[in-house]
């Protein structure tokens, strides 16, 4: 078991410091696209002036993590598809319009999709091992994977999660990104987990993904027999807008994406309305399925005790 | 030059994001880098850009980069004699 001791969110819902994400969920806002706190109460305003708002809300959901559980991490994990959009398109626009021989280095600097986790590292200076996966929609799942893998090899207290943010231009091309249609969203979601239950109530039990996925059901079927684990007993299932026969999946089901909003890592976001939904209900197992990319899915497995 | 001045707190303004900050808040003789404005060593390669987009002025040698950002006075006073544009 793979122990969740405290999750921060920065999302389009009201997520940051809500202690039940699940109660408070409500339809998705167009109008805004992420309820932000004070990043100047967490990020040195001389950092933060650099900052694009994908490097804020990650930065500050781990940060967060860090004050909650009071211990520097010996991993840092991050997932990201898209990566650091704003300073990428920043970038670009100026080495394609400047007709000067040198271009600001802030905006090139911070447009690799690792800048994330490197900022995360110099934000609380923290020298441990720093990963990112760019996986699709999968890059939380797998790096979550990466995450197990590091408890397995005897990490005390991993940090890991997922971040994306959108810019305007991505209206324009999502329709050749992706064929889920919802608005565009920014979020981010960052987990403490360890190996030691400690003061923890829910756990990582399993997590799995397949890049050739060709039969949804069937592959969830397969995921919870290997964890011994009846369809039945699954309390609640979130999914990416997953078509599941009703009779077959009649569990209680949500659409985690009327919440979310489109953005490759809603997965994360997901993984913590599952936690609060176990952590506040009378309820032991939640399972995300996440195939928002047809033939990708990501399945995580949650459990209470 | 005061004109110059004025300009110049604008653009530094901009090129760095120093957003909570006006031009009145940067005086014409506090050092830009360390204690006064805070900036560090990417703001320096910011300088470097901002005088090349907007002044024609290429830095030749960086060593001669600490004089020249001490302030805003030592940079007018830089621009107002290699200005190319």
């Amino acid at each position: 078991m793979y122990y969740i001791h405290t999750i921060s969110s920065i999302s389009n819902q009201d997520s940051f410091r809500n202690e039940n994400v699940y109660a408070s969920l409500r339809e998705f806002d167009a109008e805004n696209d992420v309820v932000a706190p004070d990043y100047k109460e967490f990020i040195p305003r001389n950092s933060l002036r650099r900052l694009s708002p994908i490097l804020r809300m990650g930065l500050t959901c781990a940060m967060e993590c860090k004050n909650v559980i009071g211990k520097d991490f010996d991993s840092i994990v991050v997932g990201t598809a898209l990566g650091c959009l704003k300073d990428t398109e920043k970038f670009l626009n100026t080495f394609i319009t400047s007709t000067s021989d040198f271009l600001s280095p802030t905006a090139f600097i911070q447009s690799t999709h690792n800048t994330i986790g490197g900022q995360i590292s110099l934000g609380l200076n923290n020298h441990a091992y720093n990963m990112t996966h760019t996986q699709n929609n999968l890059s939380f799942e797998v790096s979550l994977i990466d995450a197990i893998l590091c408890i397995n090899d005897g990490k005390k207290n991993v940090l890991v999660g997922a971040a994306e943010e959108k810019i305007d231009f991505l209206e324009l091309v999502q329709p050749n990104l992706i064929s889920a249609d919802y608005p565009l969203a920014s979020g981010a979601s960052f987990f403490a987990i360890s190996g030691e239950q400690q003061n923890s109530k829910v756990a990582i039990q399993a997590v799995d993904t397949n890049f050739r996925s060709k039969n949804v059901e069937k592959e969830i079927l397969a995921f919870l027999t290997k964890e011994k684990i009846d369809l039945k007993e699954i309390d609640l299932l979130l999914t990416s807008g997953t078509e599941l026969n009703s009779t077959t999946f009649s569990n209680k089901n949500i659409n985690y994406m009327n919440f979310t909003g489109l953005h490759f890592s809603t997965s994360a976001f997901a993984t913590h309305i599952a936690h609060d939904f176990l952590n506040n209900n009378d309820a032991k197992f939640a399972l995300v399925v996440n195939d928002l990319c047809k033939g990708n899915l990501g399945l995580t497995l949650l459990k209470k005790g | 030059m005061s004109d110059l001045k004025q300009t110049l707190k604008e653009q530094i303004i901009e090129q760095l994001n120093l957003e909570d900050l006006t031009p009145a808040d940067i005086q014409d003789d506090a050092p830009l880098f360390g204690e006064g404005l805070g900036l560090d060593s990417i703001d320096a390669l910011e300088f470097i850009v901002l005088l090349e987009q907007n002044y024609g002025i290429k830095i030749a040698d960086p060593s001669e980069g600490k004089d020249i950002f001490q302030s805003v006075n030592s940079l007018a006073e830089y621009i107002e004699k290699n200005n190319k544009t």
